[in-house]
């Protein structure tokens, strides 16, 4: 035994401890019971179904329905955090203060009001 | 009747093979993955003693030892052509049947949530062996983690190394060594006095 992190080397603790699990783990020593383990494993090997393209198909099912779920919930995300962003832009549009100033903004208009009204009066008739 | 005709350059063990007809543990594996039931037999028969004994480190029951090296040598046969023959098969072997026991703790945990067993099962008992010794050794085996156990049985019992360990089990080398560690401390302070009362 090499085990560098024993406490006690000199223990008989850990040597009877080793013996008592020894004797707990002991496997069967009659060779009858070892020829019959064989025999019941080989008779699994020939009534066990090969392996058809379906069981394949079955193993990688749940890694491919895990996947599926990562893909699903990574849009989402991907999803809420574009629809936040857009939210945060239009609020902070809609809180930034415009440009050009209200009075610049209208005078264009009033003015070709005005032009237009004036052109009309003194139009000769 | 067998005999030892090489060490794995891995896990420093010997190779076993029939002595009667000279065939080598390759040649059985070779003969085996081109479709040999026969050979696959004769490599169920020199390692099934070893997988029976990795598996039963990691499974509380002589029965589930028995289950997950049936269910480790089936996917062994199944997986044999993606097995290198210059590799150890004993090696590869027995991490299949870890896996595989592994694997059947799982499952009976989630199937027997609400049943823990009091004690390790004991099939096999000794008489020469001390009834207290072992009473309280398999009730202090409980008190440990599953894989702490593994650990310590595959260590003391089996004499594998702490790198064979973690290969087997899927963790690394220094955790094997932790575990021994805690798992032999956890024994010692539950089994004080153990030599005075038995």
């Amino acid at each position: 035994m090499n085990d560098h992190l024993k406490l006690h080397p000199d223990s008989g603790d850990d040597a009877e401890i080793t013996r008592g699990l020894r004797s707990l783990y002991a496997a069967p020593g009659d060779d009858g019971y070892w020829r019959g383990l064989e025999a019941r494993i080989l008779s699994r090997l020939t009534s066990a179904p090969s392996i058809a393209w379906w069981d394949e198909l079955d193993r990688w099912m749940r890694p491919a329905l895990a996947a599926a779920a990562v893909m699903l919930l990574a849009a989402g995300v991907a999803m809420f955090r574009a629809h936040q962003a857009q939210e945060i832009v239009t609020y902070e549009a809609m809180l930034t203060p415009t440009a050009l100033p209200v009075e610049t903004a209208v005078r264009p208009v009033l003015q070709e009001q005005r032009e237009a009204t004036f052109r009309y009066l003194m139009t000769p008739r | 009747m067998t005999a030892a005709i090489s060490l794995s350059p891995q896990f420093q063990r010997p190779v076993r093979a029939d002595e009667a007809n000279g065939t080598s543990e390759r040649d059985y594996v070779i003969a085996a993955q081109k479709g040999s039931d026969a050979a696959f037999a004769a490599l169920v028969r020199l390692h099934q003693r070893r997988a029976y004994a990795v598996a039963r480190a990691i499974v509380l029951s002589h029965e589930d030892a028995e289950d997950a090296v049936q269910d480790g040598f089936l996917h062994a046969y199944r997986a044999l052509d993606r097995f290198r023959p210059d590799q150890p098969f004993g090696a590869w072997l027995n991490r299949i049947v870890a896996n595989a026991a592994l694997d059947l703790v799982r499952r009976r945990k989630v199937r027997d949530a609400d049943e823990l067993p009091e004690t390790v099962a004991l099939p096999f008992r000794d008489p020469g062996e001390s009834d207290e010794l072992r009473r309280r050794l398999s009730d202090a085996l409980t008190n440990l983690s599953d894989r702490q156990r593994s650990v310590i049985v595959l260590h003391d019992v089996e004499g594998y190394t702490h790198g064979e360990i973690g290969s087997m089990l899927g963790i690394p080398e220094g955790t094997a060594r932790s575990d021994l560690h805690h798992a032999r401390a956890a024994l010692r302070r539950l089994l004080k006095n153990l030599r005075s009362n038995t």
